[in-house]
């Protein structure tokens, strides 16, 4: 049956993302010291950089799904898009937590207007938006199209916005050359760039999980309704939307 | 060309519309006129900072009124289900696109060409030399928020809560055209040098530029009756 | 103007609207669409105008597809629909003028004129198209086709709101647009004037064709087709 064939790979994805998930816990809270200044809260790092990354990746495979679907009108297109949006949100909101934790210790307060914060809130509002547009438009079909628009232009937004507020954030005079803030990667002590290195493959592992789980779930409804729509055995192969498309 | 003379008939149409229906321009100028006066009561802006809270609270007006006369845009269309004797036409759907930006860019025009005067003699201003040049910046802005605006007005048509969907999905996305706009502003008001005002009026025409260009695009796929 | 319809379906969500259609229209067709409420009727002429796209099959004109981009095709095919496709607060001329600049057909204001006088429209020019009564803006519609000039008319429920002159007039219209090669395509309940004006019947029944005949006398098979749908007590005679 398919699902046996199709589940395998998955397990074994999971079973690696457990895997690294362990080895990066073993090394972000044991084997890498703590940091000179800001000592054991610094930790949240090994959480909170590889969570900014998964959710721009996130939104990367968004943007290839909306722009596969608008060309080739493909179902899983779609279905992938929105996958990866839902997972993403996750990511996402857990990055802005992680980032609050991380702030209170160090800065003394739960929230500051800095531009990774403010970007990573961003993106997040971005996402609840293709959400919101999907569940919110009438015809699923439209709702499908939309949300490939709006993921498209997201994503081409995403550099924009991204100068506009590290420029607004930098006193006055924006730079001539995009430079994010100064992220620890100087002066890094060797093992602390390997547990980044092992959290980073985690968070990807867990995200591709994940996304797997989530896509595995959007064919079979999928398929359920093109049961419905053709009665007996429909196999889910070319799930053309439309012939109306270039 | 086949497609400046379409726009110009949909432009006329639209511009004959609203002469007539009045619905959009005076409701969204008198918006913006309260908006001011509600910013006011909420922060009551001391008159020595008003010249630096102007930009703030006038993109802030015009964001809000912008969304509101979005939300209008295709709402001739809407009655007699003229949109789909639109899509009957052989027209390049971007067209329609373009005449609608322009439409909904020439209302905010004249809006912000009052509003912003307004704001001058309420809060009793001085630097009206800077008002020209505060209109510029301005421009370019609305631009890039009726780009982007239009093209998701048509996609959230028949969507539910479509007032609230629209501005939910596009304020994120406006937010380089707001900080741009915004900071422009500021620098024009305090007379500060042009190479600190080049960096944000070139973000603006790149997304003018971009976001035109992808609406003009993919506005076929959008809209639908 | 030859329109091939090949396998063609279209699906709402769980449902379908249309199932697996295949039929040809000929240059000079008046075709009668008939079929109870929900039959699919509209769906149909909606995409044979390519307002909506079909979930499976596809319609060709003249031998090429119509698809999303296929912009050209659209100036042959008309679709009137009673009070519908006008602007309410654009003059009668107004709103032709418009149509006419947006089809590219260049008409100028006396040919435009002379349209809105065929149609018994002459001493209502300058009025807002919102004073008119249902009637006259369905003569209106008939307006704009005479200044467009389709060669794809596709007609839904036209009936209903004219009156003796309008009915005659439009029949007019029709019997002139199929002589000179066009094809008229009409969605209609008024099964005996359609019957009396087009030379094919087709019955639509959840989304199938289930019947699909030239105008013959006597029509017996129609009858029989197309009994079952009549009011309880109506009889229909050829």
């Amino acid at each position: 049956m398919a699902q046996t064939s199709q589940g395998k790979p998955r397990r074994v994805l999971g079973g690696l993302a457990f895997l690294f998930i362990l080895l990066g816990l073993y090394f972000a809270l044991i084997e890498a010291p703590p940091d000179a200044y800001q000592g054991e809260v610094q930790r949240i790092m090994y959480l909170h950089i590889p969570s900014i990354l998964t959710a721009y990746l996130s939104f990367l495979i968004v943007f290839i799904g909306s722009c596969l679907f608008l060309w080739k009108r493909e179902r899983r297109d779609d279905i992938l898009a929105h996958s990866a949006a839902e997972i993403g949100v996750l990511f996402t909101g857990l990055t802005i937590i992680e980032g609050s934790i991380w702030g209170k210790p160090t800065w003394g307060v739960w929230w500051t207007w800095d531009a990774r914060l403010t970007l990573t809130a961003i993106l997040f509002l971005i996402f609840v938006g293709y959400l919101m547009l999907r569940s919110l438009v009438e015809d699923e079909d439209r709702a499908a199209i939309c949300s490939a628009v709006l993921g498209i232009v997201g994503f081409i937004d995403i550099p924009l916005i991204h100068m506009s507020v590290y420029w607004w954030r930098t006193l006055h005079q924006p730079p001539s050359i995009l430079r994010p803030d100064k992220l620890p990667w100087e002066n890094i002590h060797p093992s602390m760039l390997i547990a980044l290195s092992i959290n980073f493959v985690a968070f990807v592992l867990l995200y591709f999980y994940l996304l797997s789980l989530r896509f595995r779930l959007g064919e079979m409804e999928e398929e359920a309704k093109r049961l419905k729509l053709y009665g007996g055995s429909a196999k889910l192969t070319a799930m053309s939307m439309s012939n109306g498309g270039a | 060309m086949e497609i400046v003379r379409q726009i110009a008939w949909l432009l006329w149409k639209d511009l004959l519309l609203e002469t007539r229906r009045r619905e959009s321009l005076l409701a969204m100028f008198f918006f913006g006129t309260l908006l001011l006066f509600v910013f006011h009561f909420a922060i009551e802006i001391p008159p020595d900072r008003a010249a630096e809270m102007a930009p703030g609270l006038l993109s802030l007006a015009f964001v809000f009124t912008g969304t509101l006369g979005l939300t209008q845009l295709f709402q001739a269309e809407r009655e007699n289900h003229c949109l789909e004797a639109l899509l009957l036409c052989p027209m390049d759907r971007g067209a329609l696109y373009l005449a609608k930006l322009l439409f909904n860019f020439l209302l905010m025009l004249l809006i912000e060409s009052v509003v912003f005067p307004l704001f001058w003699i309420l809060f009793n201003l001085s630097s009206w030399g800077r008002l020209p040049h505060l209109l510029g910046v301005t421009l370019l802005g609305t631009i890039g928020f009726c780009a982007l605006g239009t093209l998701f007005s048509a996609a959230t048509l028949r969507a539910r809560a479509r007032e609230l969907l629209l501005p939910l999905v596009l304020l994120p996305l406006m937010i380089p055209v707001l900080l741009a706009t915004i900071r422009g502003m500021e620098i024009v008001l305090r007379g500060g040098e042009s190479y600190e005002l080049l960096p944000w009026l070139r973000l603006l025409i790149g997304f003018d530029v971009i976001f035109t260009t992808v609406g003009f695009l993919i506005f076929e796929w959008v809209v639908e009756a | 103007m030859r329109v091939v319809v090949c396998e063609l379906s279209k699906a709402y969500g769980f449902l379908w609207a249309l199932r697996d259609l295949s039929l040809e229209f000929r240059p000079g067709e008046c075709v009668a669409l008939l079929g109870p409420n929900g039959a699919g009727k509209t769906t149909f002429l909606k995409l044979l105008a390519a307002l909506l796209y079909p979930t499976t099959g596809e319609i060709e004109l003249d031998g090429e597809k119509l698809r999303q981009g296929s912009s050209h095709l659209r100036s042959s095919i008309g679709f009137l629909s009673p009070n519908q496709h006008l602007y309410e607060n654009l003059t009668a001329e107004e709103n032709l003028r418009f149509f006419n600049s947006l089809y590219g057909k260049g008409k100028n204001s006396a040919e435009m004129k002379r349209a809105l006088d065929a149609v018994g429209l002459g001493r209502w020019t300058d009025d807002a198209v919102g004073a008119l009564s249902s009637g006259m803006k369905c003569r209106l519609a008939i307006a704009k086709w005479l200044v467009v000039e389709p060669k794809l008319l596709l007609l839904d429920e036209p009936y209903g709101v004219l009156d003796g002159s309008g009915v005659d007039l439009l029949e007019t219209y029709l019997k002139k647009l199929c002589h000179s090669g066009g094809i008229a395509v009409m969605a209609t309940h008024h099964v005996s004037r359609a019957l009396a004006l087009c030379s094919r019947a087709l019955i639509l029944h959840q989304g199938r064709l289930i019947f699909d005949e030239p105008r013959q006398e006597p029509w017996e098979n129609l009858q029989r087709a197309f009994g079952e749908f009549l009011p309880r007590g109506e009889r229909w005679r050829s």
